[in-house]
């Protein structure tokens, strides 16, 4: 089997373009959170002891469901045949890749004693640990997703060890994301987190998210033109993908809503209180339900859903609300106060500080630069050989790579 | 081993707060790093409004759900200890997992933001690896148990003052600081409360006074639901806590 | 540094300890030789760290003198807990107790004598404090007294001081003064602290003095604006005694009547809300019930000449009808007084219900021993003396006073006689130099203020009106009137052109007008005698032994008296010559012990060093139903004469705690005069209208101690202000506590920034709701407002609560009124 190079617009000059810009925010932003980190510790950061995980922890969670979620799509073509989703397959195992690089490095700034992780964690083994498991399962999560970048970049698309590959990464990204869920969802004393359904949750939400990426990306690569898109890929996005994500969409909906009614509903204080005077007191988490997650919803279930600028308005709205949705989630379980009395008569307000915010833009910035190299460098367009429709590909673009 | 346990009669405490400033010397915790708290709660309203408080604690939990997600074994329950449940500073990575599952609120990060500015450890900048070094440093230090002060980036919380409960004689049912042989190994929140509303001891010995009070006045253990079974026992009037309200509506008159 | 370098090195010499198990690190060991960032391992094992020493103390953050044993190691204060063998303490301590250390290692302590190079003086002028030596500060300070004195204006010299702990500092104000020649030498804070009680007490049973108490064996109390459990004296002790109390069988019944919901009134059986200065309201009309409903303690009071007759409301009784047994005037008090005093016409006054005055006057005066006490709340009024008279007489009713289970008062300790005494160091200026014509300068026990103790509050208005005359150099010793007078800031004005002496180891705002500073060393570093405050009675003496040697280069303010003392002309210097030092005073006072060993053993210097207190149980006298006996060493069996009594125990013109009160009557005059009441009524126990202060506001205004304000320095220590005001999450900052309702009506949310308004200027403040509060009542703990005393305490939280305070008195006591206050709130 060979290998065709699609020259997509990413190899060329906005490729450079957008790395030199993309490199330019992970290298400001990271600077300014090493040196906050660095003199000031966490004390830069406005979490505390009362609300001790904050944003970062929350674009730790959307990255790495978002990547959890990306590695379940590659599985539909990889693992369960569906071949008309092959066109995206590499691309998503890429960037389940760039997404979880990127969540760990997050994480890895908001930990206070990251490397010493790597010898106290193996070498004291509790399993008792959600968290233990999440990081075992992601961190196989990882060497899956690199063995299987592996053999679709070698062009091994149904060979058998890629087939076994595959279905121990399908179940690694099952394990590592449910186990995410799970440290939220074990938290008895967090009544609002406290779900055990939260995997089911947390694999729903993750592939909407995903979708979101995947769309947003994928037109990014052909330059936001069907134009240059192969036909199988065009095939995919004006057929099942678009009907995915309206499915995802539509569940993330009912799972909100059915956790909002069981909150509201409830007279537990920690769960209603969160959702009666933080969540649905505050307008960035209305605006992502409604514009965010609702609208884009209702637009993708009419046939407007096989536009294409639809289709990244779309994307691009739920990105920004999932990511609302981790931050007022992983916030929501902590704002009640627990057990302080007097000295913290109110609900505990949290607006992340710059440094925070400069652990998300880094988060985004080193995923965007790492996809922004595989594409230029690896291909991500590709797909098994019988897919590639020749009659119908479009003038090839030529550029100088 | 003992199981050390703790016992705080309500009907006598005065609110005062000497176990949150006594824990605080004896233990060097930075301003807000309240290991050992007490929480007021207000109800009703002029002429019969009531208000309560009690002392807080560590639970030192049978089941300490803190212990069950720390994904390092940094915090421990330690039964050679009396069942204290440690944070072992070598260990911590700083995730504040355990501050998370802690239904109680007794975890500190004490790397952030200060609670009083100018920040004190600005005043006493830390050496040694420490967050801070304060003149008036205790000479006790065990950092496998949390002891001393803390470096950056770990989790720290009240010890039952463990650098002084270890040197009780073997096999002691309580250790009471009115008697003057054992008042060196008292908790510092126990020996300094002046209408002697708590009291130390062992759990697992049916003979001590703490296991006598509890039977005798009814202990309870607080948030009992949640299965962690605290080591620390509530007695009297007042232990019921009120669920959480915003303070605006619950003042609403 | 050098601080920072034994801790340093104390870090170098870490050891191992063999018990540690297995851990994954390895365990520091020598690091000598290593400069700043040494890598010491992270595993850090339990390791001891030098020779722990225990040295007793006193604490000074609050009158109640607990004695504290310091822990030091390596030169390192580094703990304190009450100590074990002191009988205030019992090994306990309160939240104040612990925090010494802060004080000791406070980093804005003044390190030296200093000068000032900035003429100006004021909020934001910079004194321009440079260094100088102890030599040069006390030369200077002494060639200005001199100068003084040769030109006879002596007088305009005075010494202020606040807290003082006994004849080691504040106690050698009063001989410096006799011997220097200035009638201003002593004049202390009494009357911006608590001289109402006693006044009430020494117009009704001559004692000058606040009270001891047996609280062990009482079983009821009666607490009347008296904040039981946050700040009565000695706070510790009445804490432990709480505990005692509420657990003892039968259990201490409580009822508190307070002006706002407290901890206090939280944790009584009956909380009763009362309009602010209205107490003595409340108590006659307790009195009136239990004489109605014939529960007065008989054998102590006396009786009814007739035994059916009875006290019946509205009826007269004839003064002869009544045997008059230990109470002094009770007729008359029933016939002019509390014939009308009913719980309903008190329901009016005081707002509390006239069911609950009755329950109340009920169970008190049925409930033996019972006892009623009473502090500022009710005395910090234009009518505290007599509102503390009314209740204080409550006791005599129920026959408490010396009684077990009820009050006394203290007995001094069997001191030594002082190296030397001062009246043989009187030169003829001391004797007769013009200085003997002038009055204090605070005018008191001249025509103005003729009852009093002290009148600081005066001073300051006096000196700009130049009225008595103006001073000229002034020391100041635990004091900080400028931030702490009411109306402070015609303080800020007048001492201006005054040349301050300050000698706080703190920068207070008194220390910013400072020309020259004098620190003082703080406690723990301090060795002098501290006799006991009033207590369980029997006589008690507690030592500081310091625990360091001053870390800075300060001196204890009784060796800044000797040493300037040596410096004044004429026979003052052969004086202070041989005292010697305080070291020697002391020793000369615990000489007085070797012919009367305390309990523990303590019969010398050495002996009271190591126990850190001498005391001798128990109480001299006590009152057994109606009769008085003296302890004779194995019980009370001596029965004392009328004569011994009013000797020393009802020192009253009659010899009898006096409802008609002599002492009141010798100043009738006055009183009728400053207070309206006719002069033939001045004696009574009776209602007294209060005189709220500042203006026509709407609301009463309210600032209450707090358990955590530590004396001076309370608002500078991160670890007091980290829990101040747990009653509404006050940390970091006090909040102004208010009903929602009352917040509500103007506008005000809950956390909203206000402004509180009296007559005299307006502060601001945060806000936070108290339900339980009266709605009529604002409470604004005091404590913050500072603009000195350090890098905390500047410029912290809400305004000063003093500068919306009027500067009224109560004319008897001269007990300044902080809490009769009117203002007005609106947000801000």
């Amino acid at each position: 089997m060979t290998t065709q190079l699609h020259k997509n617009a990413l190899q060329g000059p906005l490729g450079w373009g957008l790395l030199v810009v993309a490199m330019a925010v992970l290298l400001v932003s990271l600077g300014y959170a090493l040196s906050q980190i660095i003199t000031n510790g966490h004390t830069s950061f406005n979490t505390s002891s009362a609300l001790p995980w904050g944003q970062p922890i929350a674009t730790y969670v959307f990255f790495a469901l978002g990547s959890s979620g990306l590695g379940l799509i590659a599985s539909l073509p990889l693992v369960f045949g569906f071949k008309q989703y092959y066109p995206i397959a590499k691309r998503c195992v890429f960037l389940a890749f760039a997404l979880l690089i990127s969540g760990m490095i997050v994480l890895a700034l908001e930990l206070g004693h990251v490397f010493r992780m790597l010898w106290v964690i193996p070498l004291n083994l509790q399993v008792q640990s959600a968290m233990f498991w999440m990081g075992a399962f992601y961190a196989l999560d990882l060497l899956f997703l690199l063995w299987k970048f592996s053999k679709l970049q070698g062009g091994h698309w149904d060979s058998k060890t890629a087939k076994q590959v595959g279905i121990a990464s399908f179940i690694g990204v099952l394990l590592a994301s449910g186990n995410l869920a799970l440290i939220f969802g074990m938290m008895s004393m967090r009544p609002f987190w406290f779900d055990p359904l939260m995997p089911v949750y947390f694999y729903v939400t993750g592939i909407t998210t995903a979708v979101a990426i995947l769309v947003l990306l994928t037109y990014l690569a052909y330059g936001f033109s069907r134009e240059r898109m192969p036909a199988a890929l065009i095939a995919l996005s004006t057929g099942s993908l678009p009907k995915l994500f309206a499915a995802c969409l539509g569940m993330t909906l009912l799972f909100i809503t059915a956790r909002a009614i069981t909150g509201l509903y409830s007279n537990n204080p920690e769960i209603n209180v969160v959702w009666a005077d933080y969540l649905f007191k505050s307008g960035v988490y209305i605006a992502a339900l409604l514009i965010g997650l609702l609208l884009p919803f209702i637009v993708l279930l009419s046939k407007l859903r096989n536009k294409m600028s639809i289709q990244i308005l779309a994307a691009f709205l739920v990105m920004i609300a999932m990511f609302v949705e981790r931050l007022y989630f992983v916030v929501g379980g902590q704002v009640v106060p627990l057990f302080k009395g007097t000295w913290i008569p109110d609900l505990i307000s949290y607006i992340p500080s710059a440094t925070e915010w400069s652990l998300t833009f880094i988060g985004f910035a080193l995923c965007f630069v790492i996809y922004l190299l595989g594409e230029k460098f690896l291909n991500l367009g590709d797909m098994p050989n019988k897919m590639l429709d020749h009659t119908t590909a479009r003038k090839p673009i030529e550029t100088t790579a | 081993m003992a199981k050390w346990g703790m016992v705080i009669d309500l009907d006598k405490c005065t609110g005062c707060q000497a176990c949150t400033t006594a824990c605080s010397m004896e233990n060097n915790t930075l301003p807000g790093e309240t290991w050992q708290d007490v929480l007021f709660y207000n109800a009703g309203e002029y002429p019969s409004g009531q208000m309560k408080w009690l002392p807080r604690p560590c639970m030192q939990c049978e089941n300490p759900s803190c212990v069950h997600v720390c994904p390092t074994r940094a915090t421990y329950k330690d039964p050679d200890a009396g069942g204290i449940v440690f944070v072992d500073w070598n260990k911590c990575i700083g995730c504040k997992y355990c501050m998370i599952a802690c239904p109680y609120g007794v975890r500190f990060y004490a790397d952030e933001k200060p609670l009083i500015e100018p920040d004190i450890r600005d005043v006493f900048p830390g050496e040694n690896a420490q967050l801070w070094s304060p003149p008036y440093q205790s000479p006790d230090e065990d950092w496998r148990r949390g002891i001393g002060i803390q470096p950056k980036g770990v989790v720290s919380k009240c010890t039952f003052c463990y650098h002084k409960v270890k040197n009780a004689p073997e096999g002691i049912a309580d250790l009471d600081e009115d008697n003057p042989d054992v008042k060196e190994y008292v908790p510092a929140c126990v020996r300094t409360c002046a209408p002697k509303a708590r009291y130390f001891g062992d759990l697992d010995n049916p003979e001590s006074h703490v296991n006598q009070l509890i039977g005798d006045k009814h202990g309870v253990r607080l948030k009992d639901h949640t299965g962690n079974k605290p080591q620390v026992y509530y007695l009297g009037a007042g232990a019921g806590v009120p669920a959480f309200t915003p303070a605006d509506r619950e003042n609403d008159a | 540094m050098k601080l920072f370098e034994t801790l340093i090195n104390r870090r170098r010499f870490l050891q191992s300890s063999a018990a540690v198990g297995a851990s994954a690190g390895a365990v520091a060991t020598g690091m000598t030789g290593l400069k700043g960032f040494s890598t010491v391992s992270e595993a850090r094992a339990q390791t001891p760290r030098g020779e722990t020493t225990i040295t007793k103390n006193v604490c000074a953050q609050c009158p109640a003198r607990c004695g504290i044993d310091v822990y030091t190691t390596n030169g390192r204060v580094h703990a304190m807990y009450g100590d074990t063998g002191n009988p205030i303490a019992n090994g306990k301590l309160c939240p104040k107790g612990h925090l010494g250390s802060y004080f000791l290692y406070d980093p804005d302590r003044f390190k030296g004598p200093m000068k000032r190079t900035n003429p100006n003086k004021g909020r934001d002028e910079n004194p321009g404090f440079v260094p100088i030596s102890w030599d040069e500060a006390l030369d200077t300070v002494a060639t200005r007294l001199n100068d003084l004195r040769r030109r006879g204006e002596s007088h305009r010299f005075s010494m202020f001081y606040g807290r003082g702990w006994g004849a080691s500092d504040a106690g050698m104000q009063g001989d410096f003064g006799k011997l220097y020649g200035t009638p201003n030498a002593a004049i202390g804070h009494s009357s911006m602290c608590a001289d109402g009680s006693k006044k009430a007490k020494h117009a009704t049973d001559g004692n000058k003095s606040y009270n001891s108490y047996d609280y062990r064996n009482t079983n009821y109390l009666l607490i009347i604006g008296a904040s039981f459990l946050e700040a009565f004296r000695p706070y510790n002790n009445v804490m432990q005694m709480w505990g005692e109390m509420r657990s003892k069988s039968p259990k201490t019944r409580v009822t508190t009547v307070d002006v706002r919901m407290s901890p206090t009134m939280a944790a009584s059986d009956r909380a009763l809300y009362i309009k602010p200065g209205t107490d003595g309201a409340f108590a006659l009309a307790i009195a009136h019930v239990i004489l109605s409903e014939g529960l007065w303690n008989r054998e102590f009071v006396g009786d009814f000449t007739n035994p059916n007759m009875r006290f019946i409301p509205g009826r007269r009784i004839a003064a002869d009808s009544f045997n008059e047994k230990w109470v002094h005037g009770l007729a008359d008090w029933w016939n002019e007084e509390l014939i009308e005093r009913t719980p309903e016409w008190a329901e009016e006054i005081t707002g509390i219900k006239a069911s609950d005055i009755r329950k109340t006057a009920i169970e008190f005066g049925s409930t033996r021993p019972a006892v009623a006490l009473f502090e500022r709340g009710a005395t910090g009024h234009f009518n505290g003396t007599y509102n503390g008279m009314a209740i204080h007489s409550l006791n005599a009713l129920v026959g408490s006073l010396f009684a077990e289970g009820g009050l006394g008062y203290q007995q001094g300790p069997s001191y030594g006689a002082l190296p030397a005494d001062a009246n043989n160091y009187l030169d003829d200026y001391a004797r007769n130099g013009a200085w003997k014509d002038q009055p204090r300068i605070d005018m008191k026990g001249t025509d103005r203020w003729p009852m009093v103790d002290n009148m600081m509050q005066e001073v300051a208005p006096n000196h700009l009106a130049g009225d008595p005359y103006k001073i000229d150099t002034a020391m100041f010793f635990y004091t900080n009137p400028i931030w702490s007078a009411p109306n402070p800031k015609v303080w800020e004005e007048a001492l201006k052109d005054v040349f301050i002496i300050d000698t706080s180891p703190f920068p207070g705002e008194t220390a910013m007008y400072a020309d020259i500073v004098l620190p003082d060393s703080t406690y723990l570093e301090r060795l002098q005698d501290i006799p006991s405050y009033p207590f369980e009675g029997w006589p008690m003496a507690a030592l500081r032994v310091p625990a360091v040697e001053p870390i800075h280069d300060t001196k204890m303010y009784g060796d800044v008296i000797i040493e300037l003392g040596k410096r004044i002309e004429g026979p003052t210097a052969d004086y202070y010559h041989a005292l010697g030092n305080i070291e020697n005073v002391v020793r000369h006072l615990a000489a007085g012990f070797a012919d009367d060993p305390g309990d523990n053993g303590v019969d010398s210097f050495e002996s009271w060093k190591e126990k850190g207190v001498w005391y001798k149980k128990p109480y001299k006298w006590r009152q057994i139903r109606g009769e008085f006996y003296e302890w004779d060493g194995r019980r009370y069996s001596r029965q004392l004469s009328e004569e011994e009594v009013q000797e020393h125990l009802f020192k009253t013109t009659s010899g009898k705690f006096e409802v008609r009160s002599s002492y009141l009557e010798q100043h009738a005059a006055y009183i009728e005069r400053e207070m309206g009441i006719p002069r033939e009524r001045a004696g009574l126990v009776q209602w007294v209208e209060p005189r709220y202060s500042g203006g026509d506001g709407d609301l009463h205004f309210i600032t209450p101690k707090t358990p955590l304000h530590a004396e001076g320095r309370g608002a500078n220590i991160p670890q007091q202000m980290m829990v101040h005001q747990p009653i509404v999450g006050g940390r970091n900052t006090v909040y102004l506590e208010v009903h929602p309702q009352t917040a509500k009506d103007r506008g005000i949310r809950n956390g909203d920034r206000v402004r509180i308004t009296s007559d005299i200027g307006s502060i601001e403040a945060e806000c936070r709701f108290v339900a339980a509060h009266r709605p009529d009542t604002l409470v604004l703990p005091f404590e913050y407002g500072h603009w000195a005393q350090g890098r905390w305490a500047k410029n912290r939280g809400p305004g000063n609560s003093s500068e919306i305070t009027t500067n009224q008195s109560d004319p008897i006591s001269g007990l300044a009124n902080y809490y009769t206050g009117k203002v007005t709130l609106e947000r801000a």
